[in-house]
């Protein structure tokens, strides 16, 4: 069979490269999943109920399943794995089961290596099977992140913007907001104000639906001296747009970012920590790098990339910092990976 | 017997009456059996027409399914319920009884939280804090999700209910609920107020005809325009 022939290639770079073969589970608790990535997600997840009815899931993603199984101290940290995924999309035509393959740096302590290590690999893997040009798309995350928290703009609007990031459409509807600057009506404020008052006088440790007295009146307080009505909203609407338009070869980036800086009053140094992406330049390769990209999975915070031959894309990976804390480990444990998509190859 | 038409009315209260009342005044008045709790019912010299009182819910099922051909049910039950179900049921028209909106409400003393946005932000808060997901009760999953995921609002859980779910947020079985209030009396009275913008839905009583026997109902459904 063909396609388990370039599997076995691919395998072998990944070995050779120093990954070790991780299998993991099939069947999640689904509890674990849906904690994770909330309720939208359930909807794409197969689940039944086991004779305890406890909710369980067949795995949707190795990169989730191989974090699982590494907080479970029953994999090493560097890993490759090679199975199937299984998830319903709303899209007729697709099938529930998908056949993945790919790298995980978990617990990754060197990020600029570790980085450059995957991409490396999964390029390596890419050039023995594909005779079509390849070149390398890129993007990273904290770099937007950067941009935004150089912004004089409302703490809520920073964090509204970062967490949405990862959602085209609804960032787009924030934006919009933004624009027009229509938030919160103030009138609202001071009817509460009063109850503010009164609870302020109340034990406050008392819990409301989960949440303490202390805990909403401080965010209350937060809330009324967040600046409501500030009027700079459609220049930072402006700023944002013009960032997302930046579309570069990697030898152009330094310039364009420091024009862009430039031409926006922005403080030259904002972006100078992005040494992962500069590092690419070492591959050798055709590197565009979009500063609109990565932001269909929610996991992603650092470097995003994906491969291509000709006008297929046949690899995608990024860096993600958050994943394993969410999914439970008690502290940040830095990560990396990427796939092969073996429909395009 | 040929051209039988079924028709299922609500089972119970106000929009039992009402939905009686509808036919009545399209001059087709509604014989109820002499057994009191018996639920089957017919149309005065309408030999050909059939009524069973359902539960509400069941009704949109029964359309679904093929064993009704017209019902009188929820605007919100029908967007509720499954697509497949979905698409094998008309909205013949809509009725001015039953209104009722279906909302996102939050416990009263949750003065920082006034619109979904505040809800998004708070979600966060207990997610990174806590690492648990805010917990929202409702009877309607499906249209709370879609409202939810619309509005930005990613982290949460949903907690199936069957009934008093005003009571859930202050017995530690969610944080705040979605539920369908006609007056608001209810949410206000167990502490609950709705959000600025937290309207999901705009319900009321709908007469609904099955997509396929559409066509063979006209007849019958001229008469009630």
């Amino acid at each position: 069979m063909k396609s388990k022939k370039l599997s076995e290639q691919i395998i072998k770079t990944f070995k050779s490269s120093g990954f070790v073969f991780s299998e993991p589970d099939v069947l999640l608790d689904s509890e674990y999943i849906i904690q994770r990535s909330g309720e939208n997600f359930k909807r794409s997840m197969l689940t039944f109920e086991n004779e305890d009815g406890k909710l369980m899931c067949l795995r949707p993603d190795l990169t989730v399943a191989s974090c699982i199984k590494f907080l479970e101290k029953k994999s090493k940290s560097k890993i490759y794995y090679s199975g199937q995924a299984y998830r319903s999309t709303d899209k007729k035509s697709s099938d529930l089961i998908s056949d993945q393959l790919g790298i995980e740096i978990l617990g990754s302590k060197n990020q600029l290596q570790d980085d450059f290590k995957v991409i490396k690999t999964i390029l390596n893997s890419a050039e023995k099977i594909k005779s079509k040009k390849i070149h390398i798309k890129v993007g990273d995350i904290g770099l937007f992140k950067k941009l935004i928290n150089s912004l004089e703009m409302p703490e809520r609007w920073k964090l509204r913007l970062i967490r949405h990031f990862w959602r085209p459409k609804y960032f787009e509807e924030l934006l919009e907001r933004l624009e027009r600057n229509s938030d919160i009506d103030s009138v609202a404020f001071d009817s509460d104000k009063k109850r503010f008052y009164e609870m302020k006088t109340m034990d406050q440790d008392k819990v409301i639906a989960g949440r303490s007295v202390a805990e909403i009146l401080k965010r209350f307080n937060k809330k009324i001296k967040d600046p409501r009505s500030f009027s700079e909203g459609k220049q930072i609407v402006k700023i944002i747009r013009t960032f997302l338009k930046i579309n570069c070869k990697l030898s152009k980036l330094d310039e364009k970012l420091l024009n862009f800086s430039k031409n926006n009053n922005l403080k030259k140094n904002i972006f100078k920590e992005f040494k992962s992406i500069q590092n690419l330049k070492k591959l050798n390769q055709k590197v565009i790098f979009i500063t609109n990209f990565g932001r269909n999975i929610e996991y992603y915070t650092g470097v995003v990339f994906e491969i291509f031959s000709g006008k297929k894309e046949i690899a995608r990976g990024g860096r993600y910092d958050d994943l394993l804390k969410s999914l439970g480990a008690k502290k940040n444990i830095p990560a990396v990976g990427a796939a092969i998509n073996l429909k395009n190859i | 017997m040929k051209n039988l038409i079924t028709i299922g009315l609500p089972s119970k209260g106000r929009l039992k009456d009402k939905a009686i009342a509808f036919f009545d005044n399209k001059g087709l008045k509604v014989l109820q059996s002499d057994k009191e709790r018996n639920y089957f019912a017919s149309i005065k010299n309408k030999p050909n027409i059939k009524i069973i009182y359902l539960h509400a819910k069941e009704i949109i099922q029964r359309l679904g399914d093929g064993t009704l051909d017209i019902g009188i049910s929820g605007l919100d039950l029908l967007n509720e319920s499954q697509k497949n179900l979905r698409d094998k049921i008309n909205i013949k028209q809509k009725l001015n009884f039953g209104s009722a909106n279906l909302v996102v409400a939050v416990p009263d003393d949750w003065i920082d939280v006034q619109t979904v946005a505040d809800l998004e932000e708070v979600a966060f808060d207990i997610r990174s804090k806590r690492n648990t997901r805010l917990r929202v009760a409702t009877k309607y999953p499906n249209l709370t999700n879609s409202f939810l995921i619309s509005k930005g609002v990613t982290q949460y859980k949903l907690i199936s209910s069957l009934g008093a779910t005003e009571t859930y947020p202050f017995i530690g079985s969610s944080e705040i609920i979605t539920d369908i209030t006609s007056t608001g009396k209810t949410l206000e009275d167990n502490n609950l107020r709705v959000l600025k913008d937290g309207l999901i839905l705009k319900s009321a009583a709908c007469l609904f005809v099955v997509k396929k026997k559409a066509a063979s109902l006209q007849p019958f459904l001229n008469s009630l325009d």
